[in-house]
């Protein structure tokens, strides 16, 4: 009896250091990388790295620039319609709400090449708005929106305001707008992640174009890896193209992910949560 | 059920949907409507039906380009569905604490999602670079081109795309499992099931959706695969050719030839895909909210 309970007990202890070396393994295989590049970062020689801050620094602002007012419209836009498709009753509403949900599930990257053509037609091709409006369709967070409002405590409150005289305006700007900092500010996290990250959509649009001012900073980063010049046909010895050193590289890839680090260990709470972290992709 | 209350107003929603509904036909609906029409006619604006479908096909990148995506896809999807599923399941039979600190730590790379993580991993598939270089070393690759020869692409992209989109999934899985009334977790130890037993048989059962979403999720962003193999071509000057995925190709034919019509085709073939997927996630998962 006494040596079966401690050959289970032995059994356990075996499976558990088992799973912490697997554990171990798959923590090396997600954070050496990133070890590695702040390594590399600050073991380089910092003075190759200065020449190259000026065009960072545009492609930075410009980044912020286009995060920033696509998150803006996004907010002024999700937040008011998620709030009307859960507490309002009009036709199309349904309609309305299924459309949402099927845009956001469909991988924004498909919608690239259209938006393109349409940018191309329209002549706004090499306009930052050719970026920032794509940003802002976010209908992910009109879905997050419309949960949000569904809250039946929050029903109560606007039914309240409305017996007492309010006008629909006026229910909106007092108390449901109060009432979405939390919503509005995991929209802004999700929308800017997206855009922020976003390769394909920019490249689309600016690739064309000589000028580098327009670029956002992962299109600096491609143009890191640019600097040769492409035959098009399979090189016999492959290198990369690339002119800058590892250390200056590795120092603007850090500098150009540190918001989103930022922001993600400020938003810790809500990716703990799990609920809503599929959306990113 | 939410009873319709008969005070819920009507005509104002109207309003408050409006900018949203610009948006959404301007970015959203008129250019899908716009890419369609494109696929359905000639240069010259008449109606050709499915030629352009046709046309595009004898493309002699098309064939290979579906071959390198369907590579790809079956590598990443087959590491997502074991390792996402396992590893979750894995931190949820952990204390929170430990659990709650490897999520974060998983999730990270997302931060470098797109541009960033191909870089980096250019630098980590370079043997005299990488600190994985003894990994590389032993399966044989001495150069940068070893590590990135042709066949092994479908493998590479693969792995950039796990390493930065491993951890998001893991996170939902997380929320999916944290859903599982404890009270079926008790009993399940009480009948003496074990944290093997209970993982197969009572929480895998529970969070079967949402594998199922994260399949055609990833199947429908996978297919989409632009930027690993583009900035692989361009810093190694066309090692990956610039058509090696359906959307490089469908850039590739407008930008270098402005054969818009025929890009449009691809496009309209991606964008079908990716709508049927939404659509089966949608309707057939009974993940979301449809309304009432």
């Amino acid at each position: 009896m006494l040596s079966h309970a401690n050959s289970a007990a032995r059994r356990t202890s075996t499976g558990q250091v088992v799973t912490y070396v697997l554990l171990a393994l798959v923590a090396a295989f997600f954070i050496v990388p990133i070890i590695w590049l702040v390594v590399e970062a600050f073991g380089g020689n910092l003075g190759l790295i200065s020449g190259t801050l000026g065009v960072w620094g545009v492609w930075l602002i410009n980044s912020t620039i286009y995060s920033a007012a696509g998150a803006a419209i996004a907010i002024a836009t999700c937040v008011p319609a998620g709030y009307a498709i859960a507490t309002h009753e009009f036709p199309g509403r349904r309609v309305l709400l299924i459309l949402t949900m099927l845009i956001m599930l469909i991988p924004t990257s498909a919608l690239v090449l259209p938006l393109f053509l349409e940018a191309n037609e329209v002549h706004l091709l090499t306009s930052p708005f050719a970026v920032i409006l794509p940003y802002s369709l976010f209908p992910f967070g009109v879905y997050l929106s419309y949960l949000y409002f569904q809250t039946e405590r929050f029903n109560i409150l606007f039914q309240t305001a409305r017996t007492d005289g309010c006008n629909e305006w006026k229910v909106f700007r007092r108390i449901a707008v109060p009432l979405s900092k939390p919503v509005a500010a995991l929209i802004v996290f999700l929308n800017i992640v997206a855009s922020w990250t976003n390769f394909f959509l920019p490249w689309v649009m600016y690739w064309s174009t000589d000028s580098t001012s327009h670029y956002p900073l992962p299109l600096g980063i491609a143009l890191q890896l640019f600097n040769g010049e492409t035959s098009g046909e399979y090189l016999g010895v492959i290198q990369l193209h690339t002119s800058s050193p590892p250390s200056a590289i590795a120092f603007l890839l850090l500098a150009t992910i540190a918001p989103v680090v930022v922001v993600l260990v400020l938003a810790q709470r809500w990716i703990r949560s799990g609920q809503f972290q599929g959306m990113l992709h | 059920m939410k009873r319709k209350s008969p005070m819920r107003p009507r005509k104002s929603g109207y309003l408050f949907v409006a900018p949203y509904v610009v948006l959404l036909v301007a970015i959203g609906i008129y250019p899908a409507g716009y890419v369609v029409y494109l696929a359905l006619t000639s240069l010259s604006a008449h109606f050709t039906g499915l030629d352009n479908f046709i046309d595009a096909t004898h493309n002699s990148y098309f064939v290979p380009a579906f071959e390198n995506i369907i590579k790809f896809l079956g590598i990443w999807l087959t590491a997502l569905v074991i390792f996402v599923v396992g590893l979750s399941l894995l931190l949820h039979s952990l204390n929170e604490r430990v659990s709650a600190a490897f999520r974060f730590l998983l999730y990270l790379p997302a931060a470098l999602a797109g541009a960033a993580s191909v870089m980096l991993w250019l630098f980590m598939l370079q043997p005299g670079k990488s600190p994985w270089g003894f990994v590389l070393n032993w399966l044989g690759y001495h150069t940068l081109g070893d590590s990135l020869a042709p066949a092994h692409l479908p493998v590479v992209f693969a792995l950039i795309a796990f390493w930065s989109g491993a951890g998001s999934w893991i996170v939902v899985m997380h929320g999916a499992l944290a859903t599982i009334p404890r009270a079926a977790l008790e009993s399940a130890k009480l009948d003496g099931a074990g944290a093997w037993r209970t993982a197969v048989y009572i929480k895998l059962p529970l969070i079967k959706k949402w594998i199922a979403y994260m399949v055609i999720g990833a199947f429908a962003a996978g297919s989409q695969l632009f930027a690993e193999p583009q900035l692989i071509s361009e810093a190694t000057g066309g090692l990956a050719n610039q058509a090696w995925s359906p959307n490089q190709l469908a850039i590739f034919l407008a930008f270098h030839y402005d054969y818009f019509n025929y890009a449009a085709a691809i496009a309209v073939d991606l964008l079908v895909a990716a709508v049927i997927c939404a659509a089966v996630i949608l309707f057939r998962t009974g993940l979301f909210d449809v309304g009432h």
